[in-house]
Parts: C-alpha cells; structure tokens; sequence
C-alpha cells in the first residue's frame, strides 16, 4: 500500500478519533464502575456455585465429588483475578483484598504438611500449627479453643495470626489448600494430589481429622462468600466504593490508572512473575497448589485491558461496555491512546501464550525451574509486556492532567505549608 | 497541569539534573561497586574465614548502598540477584542448606551459581555464612569456605556486568526526549523516573527496613530486621537516606536547605540508637529511639516531595515496589 502523506495520516487519524469519542470523565468512570459491580457479581455467583459443589462433596465424599469443587474452584478464578485491577487504586477494596486473595501462604497453619515442609521458623512459630488436629492452639503464648471450627475462629484469631502475614487462613487460597493439599511434585509435572478420602467420615477417613478437615472447608467457604457480597454491595447503585470513584471523576481516572499501572508493574511483573523466576521456586506461583497459575496470570492482565478499553465479557457471555479511558486518551492525544492499545494486545497475548504452554502440559512450575530457558523466555515475555506497559501508563496520567490529583496521604501535595511546620 | 508542568521545566531544564545524577552518582556509584566486590572476591580467595572477610564485605556494602535504591534499568533485576530482602520464607536460608548438603556443581562453579534462588545469592547468603554462628566457624578446607569464595566471584562478576549494563540506561537518561528514545519520550519522564527512586526508596526505609522489625507496639519483631547478622540494620537504613538525598541534590539543581536539614534529623536519630543491629528493641527505649528514626526518615520523604517535586508539579510514578 502507498503510505498517504503524513498531514493527510494525522488528518485522518485525527478525524476518526473526534467521530470515537463524546466519552467524558463522569461516562468513563461509570464503566469503570459498572464494570467492577459485574466483576464482583460474577465473582460472588461463581464462588457459591463452588459452595454447592463442596457441600454436594463433603455430603457424600467421592472422587468425582473432589473433581467437581476443583472444577467450580478453578471455574471462580476467572471473574475474580480480573477484579485484581481495582485493588491498588481503590483503599477500600485493597483494605479488604486480604481476605480473599491473600498469598502466599505457609499452609502448615492450617492442615497436615509433608516432612519437607519443615517446622516454625524466623518468621513464623505458627508456620506447621495444623489447626485440624489440633482442637487446643498455643499462638503468642495464648491457649485458643478451637475445638469447633467456625468462620469466626478463622476470622477472628487464626487469620494473620501472630501478625504474621502467610498465616493465611481463609480465602481462595485456602481452600484451593484444602482441595488439592501440596503440590510435592517439585518442578516435576502434576498439581497437589489430595485424596478424596481426606474428607471420608469414619473407617475411610485419610491422614486424620476428617470431620474438622471438613468443618474447616465448610467455614472458609461461607467466609468467602460473605466477603464476595460485601464487595460487591460496594459497586451496586449507592455503595461507597462507586461513591468514591463517581463523586469525583478526575480521582476516579486517577484510580483507573493507579490500579492498572500498580497491578502490572510491582505486583504482577515483580512479585508474581519476575520474582518467581529468580527463586526458581515452584512455591512461588500464585496458584500453587492447584497448578492454576497460568490462568491467575492471564485474568489479571484481561483486567487491566478491560478497564482500558471499557469492556469486560462475563462468563455467560454477557457483554458490559461504556465510553471508556481509551476514548479520553484518544481526545487528548490519539497516538498514545493507541501505543496503550497496542502494548496491552501484546501483553495479554504474551500471558495467553503463557496459558496455551500450561494447557499443553508445560506447567507454569516447571517454567521457573533454573536453567528452563524456554520457559523463562515466555514468563519473561508477560514480565515486559506488564513493565512496558506501565510507562504508558504514565505517559497517559501526565496526558490527562492527573498529576495534579493528590495520591492518597500525600501531605505535601495536599497541604503544602505543613510538611515545612 | 500539562502546561504548567512544560513551563516549569523549561524554566529549569529538567535534564542537566538528570545528567548530573548519572554522571557523577550512577556511573561513579556502579564502578566503585565492581570494584569492591572484585575486592571481596579476591579477599576470599585468599582467606575464606568469616572474620578474615568481614572488612571486604562491610566495604563491599559502602559500595553498594548508594545505587541500592535507584532501580533503573539493569539495576532493577541486580537488586534482586544482590541484595534480595525481606526473605519472607526464609527462601535463602534453605537453598544455602540444600547446596551444601550436596555435592552440587553450583557449590564452586560461579556460573553453575548464578542460576540458583537469587534469595541464596549475594548479601543474603553472606550474612548466613559469615554472620550465623552454627555456619560461620568453618575453616578454610570446607565446604563452606568453597561456597564463599563461588558467592563472592559470582558478587564479582555481577559487579562488573552491572557496570556494563548501566551504560545503556544512562545513555537513554542522557538521550530522553531524543527521536529514537523509546524508553524516555521526553525530559520530563527521565526526571520522573530517578524522582520516584527517590521516593521509593524513603519509603522502602522507613516502612520496610525500619517498619518490619518494629513490628506491632508490644510485638518487636528484632529478627526481621535487614541483614541483622552481620550487623546491617542502622548503616543500611542511614545510607539510604544519605543515598537518596544526594541523587535529590544533583537532581533538582537548586539548593535544597529544608531536606538538608531534615536529613540532618535522620542522622541524629541514627546516632542516638545503640544497637546497630536492633537487636534489642525489646527495651522501651531502645524501640522508642527506632520509632524516632523511622518518623525522621518519613519527614524527610514529605520534605522532598514537597521541596523537590511540588515545585515542578510532579508525582511519583510507578516503581517496582508498589505491589503488597
């Protein structure tokens, strides 16, 4: 194709951008938010239809009932890592986020643990409590009663124990914990293997405690699906996580950005990936147990490309979709609005690719054992997709004019004679 | 706000400050760091033991504590492969016992080494060897001193890499805004980048070095202070401060009395704790004096921002550390 001169390009392109838009800061943070209110809908539907299938298997224990609430875990996954997007920007979900999603996990707190695992450490004389054999507890030097296990008792004492933060005691990766046990098999393939008979009552009970085991499943469930209501009360029509982003809409952009560039960056690209990779320990996916990390990874960065460009698909297929950030970036300046578009394409493939390679047997494990250079290859593709994709980001913060939204505790920038008292 | 932003720094040319940074703290600060850990790689060759080895590692820190903070570039992976910390689950601790329970090849080939955790690779694995009683008594026949010498050569050879590297970031420091600058577009993002180290790297001292020792009132938390072993703590948290105030200096080229004399706070608080190592923080006093540190260091964080970037209507932009 004959390339048109570059006026009449930037004519075009120009032209096609002013017919796109009409998208305002009020419209755009309203997807935002109707987008959220879905995501954590979707969240709380498929997390009690994980509670079906774990109350369907502990009423009658079998493999194929195992296999099903694995199944609706793994199914409860997929709308809730793309709400991950609107935790950093947003203090009331990123105050509450611990709760569900906390991670990662020293599991010996909870339940039986393989010889490997070792005992207390450092960190953390809890790390091997095993509360389902143990109906006394000792933490800080106080005897706990834990001879019925509730959510209050996970909630209330077990969680966080100690002020210890991987003494996580409730959430999807608990119960990811409880459904699957350890995944002993190293670098090697396979995802925790525990039996079905851990949850048989009487004679063919596994590895002990068959009844607090499934006491502890039953609570850590209802704690899941509470906390999913309460969020997602927040982002329904008067719920004051969609005051605070609607109220005002330059502070809402502000926590667009901030979540998209924060997920991205130090959380996703550091913590879950890059660093992973550097300690070559298969401990060190989010999904550890279950072997899910691929598709953790995935949804998140369909997260951030979702608050982007407006749009969020449902797993029933339902579509929800408004005026959007990549409008707004497009009327300021079209060419980052579509540097943004592009990095984000090029990210979310490189996570898919990292998905189809765990679908065809290379799990994400075995990706981050040293010396696997292919496997670093496509971990680190995602890694610099998610970094590059920051800087725009930024560039797009700079374009719209949200420097000078005050961050949150910013004292200096809020009030600036009083850092100088 | 975008056009104030622009007038602003064509008042003041953003990019002599960032220029000076690289020249005369990057560059200097990643050469003098190649140096010293080729020092302490020597040092261990010819004598492993851990107290031998003490002043090379302590120097080997003075050169590392100015760049530690500024992850830019190629230092942003060398921080994690040097200086990996907080080890949360003890990650290090268990690699270093695995290696030297084996007879594996990592155990005195360097470039066999450089592809274990990184939690058992530079500081981390020398404040275990040399700073852990049940591990520090080895002599020079043993496994253990054969780990130190491959820890340091690898320490060497990461050194000498970094300087390497550095180049190409400071290249595009120097070219932001240039055509074919992909990295910086403008001035304008290569201030802001070493301006949010800046930032991150108070942060990082005040709620993290500091913070996580604190731990809750009545729940000191002394073991989880940095590199306590081999006595890091306070100098650590010192330099950082200093570190980060020098970079704001160059940066700003304007004078800078009001963080000049908030760094003169942290330096008294500093001077005033006991224990370099904060291992007793379990007494009142001891925990008060820490306290104090940590609300100078985040006094001085508010002054920058005030005093640095309010000036030119920035805020910091996102760094390797925002995630939990």
């Amino acid at each position: 194709m004959r390339p048109l001169p570059f006026a009449a390009t930037t004519a075009l392109a120009l032209s096609l951008s002013h017919a796109a838009l009409a998208a305002t800061p009020a419209e755009v943070v309203d997807t935002y938010a109707d987008i959220a209110e879905a995501g954590y809908a979707d969240s709380l539907s498929t997390a009690q239809e994980l509670q079906a299938a774990i109350e369907a298997f502990l009423d009658a224990p079998s493999p194929e009932g195992l296999d099903a609430a694995r199944a609706a875990w793994i199914a409860s996954r997929a709308p809730y890592q793309q709400t991950e997007v609107f935790r950093f920007g947003n203090p009331i979900v990123d105050d509450w986020e611990g709760k569900v999603n906390a991670w990662p996990l020293d599991e010996g707190l909870i339940d039986y643990v393989d010889a490997s695992y070792g005992g207390a450490t450092d960190e953390n004389q809890l790390a091997a409590l095993n509360v389902i054999a143990n109906p006394t507890l000792s933490i800080a030097g106080q005897e706990v009663d834990a001879s019925t296990i509730t959510p209050e008792l996970i909630a209330g004492t077990l969680d966080q124990a100690d002020g210890v933060e991987s003494n996580v005691a409730r959430g999807y990766h608990a119960i990811e914990f409880l459904l699957w046990g350890q995944d002993l098999n190293g670098h090697g393939p396979g995802a925790g293997d525990r039996p079905w008979t851990d949850y048989a009552q009487g004679a063919d009970c596994t590895n002990g405690n068959c009844d607090r085991r499934a006491d502890y499943l039953r609570a850590a469930t209802q704690l899941l699906v509470d906390d999913l209501a309460w969020m997602a009360a927040q982002w329904a029509e008067g719920g004051a996580a969609r005051e605070a982003v609607t109220t005002d809409p330059q502070a809402g952009l502000q926590a667009m950005l901030t979540g998209m560039g924060s997920l991205s960056y130090g959380e996703q690209a550091g913590e879950r990936m890059r660093l992973g990779l550097m300690l070559n320990d298969p401990e060190e996916e989010h999904d550890c147990f279950s072997d899910n990390t691929h598709n953790s990874h995935y949804y998140d960065g369909l997260g951030v490309q979702n608050v982007y460009l407006g749009r969020y698909v449902r797993p029933d297929g339902g579509l929800v979709e408004g005026p959007s950030l990549r409008d707004l970036v497009a009327d300021t300046d079209p060419a980052l609005a579509e540097e943004i578009t592009a990095k984000l394409d090029t990210t979310v493939a490189a996570l898919d690719a990292i998905r189809t390679a765990a679908e065809n047997g290379t799990a994400y494990d075995t990706m981050l054992e040293a010396g696997n250079a292919e496997g670093e290859r496509l971990v680190m593709a995602g890694v610099d997709g998610l970094i590059d994709q920051t800087r725009s980001f930024e560039r797009a913060i700079a374009a719209l004019g949200l420097d000078a939204v005050a961050f949150e505790g910013s004292d200096s920038l809020d009030n600036p004679d009083a850092v100088f008292q | 706000m975008r056009l104030a932003l622009v007038l602003a720094l064509l008042a003041t040319p953003a990019l002599a400050g960032v220029e000076e940074v690289t020249q005369q703290h990057l560059r200097p600060g990643v050469a003098a760091f190649a140096e010293a850990t080729e020092a302490l790689a020597q040092a261990a060759r010819a004598d492993c033991t851990a107290e031998a080895l003490r002043p090379a590692y302590d120097a080997a820190w003075t050169a590392w504590s100015p760049i530690a903070d500024l992850r830019l570039g190629p230092t942003e992976p060398a921080a994690l492969t040097i200086a990996y910390w907080p080890d949360q689950r003890g990650a290090g601790a268990k690699a270093l016992r695995g290696l030297l329970a084996s007879d594996a090849p990592a155990l005195r080939d360097p470039a066999a080494f450089a592809e274990v955790s990184a939690a058992a690779r530079g500081f981390p694995a020398l404040d275990r060897l040399l700073g852990d009683p049940e591990l520090s008594g080895y002599g020079t026949n043993s496994p253990t001193c054969t780990l130190v010498q491959t820890v340091t050569a690898d320490m060497a050879a990461q050194g000498a890499a970094l300087a390497e590297g550095w180049q190409a970031e400071a290249e595009a420091l120097a070219s932001a805004g240039e055509a074919g600058n992909a990295r910086y577009l403008t001035e304008d993002e290569a201030f802001r980048a070493l301006y949010t180290q800046i930032l991150s790297a108070l942060e990082f001292t005040a709620d993290t070095r500091l913070g996580r020792p604190l731990g809750e009132p009545g729940r000191p938390r002394p073991t989880r202070a940095e590199f306590w072993r081999t006595g890091r703590p306070l100098p650590n948290a010192l330099a950082s401060a200093e570190a980060a105030v020098a970079v704001a200096q160059l940066l700003a080229e304007i004078p800078l009395p009001l963080t000049e004399a908030a760094l003169d706070q942290v330096r008294h608080a500093a001077a005033a704790i006991d224990d370099p190592t904060f291992q007793n923080i379990e007494d009142p006093t001891a925990r008060l004096k820490l306290e104090i540190l940590q609300q100078r260091v985040r006094a001085l964080l508010d002054i920058v921002e005030a005093e640095v970037g309010a000036p030119r209507g920035l805020q910091p932009g996102f760094n390797s550390r925002d995630g939990d």
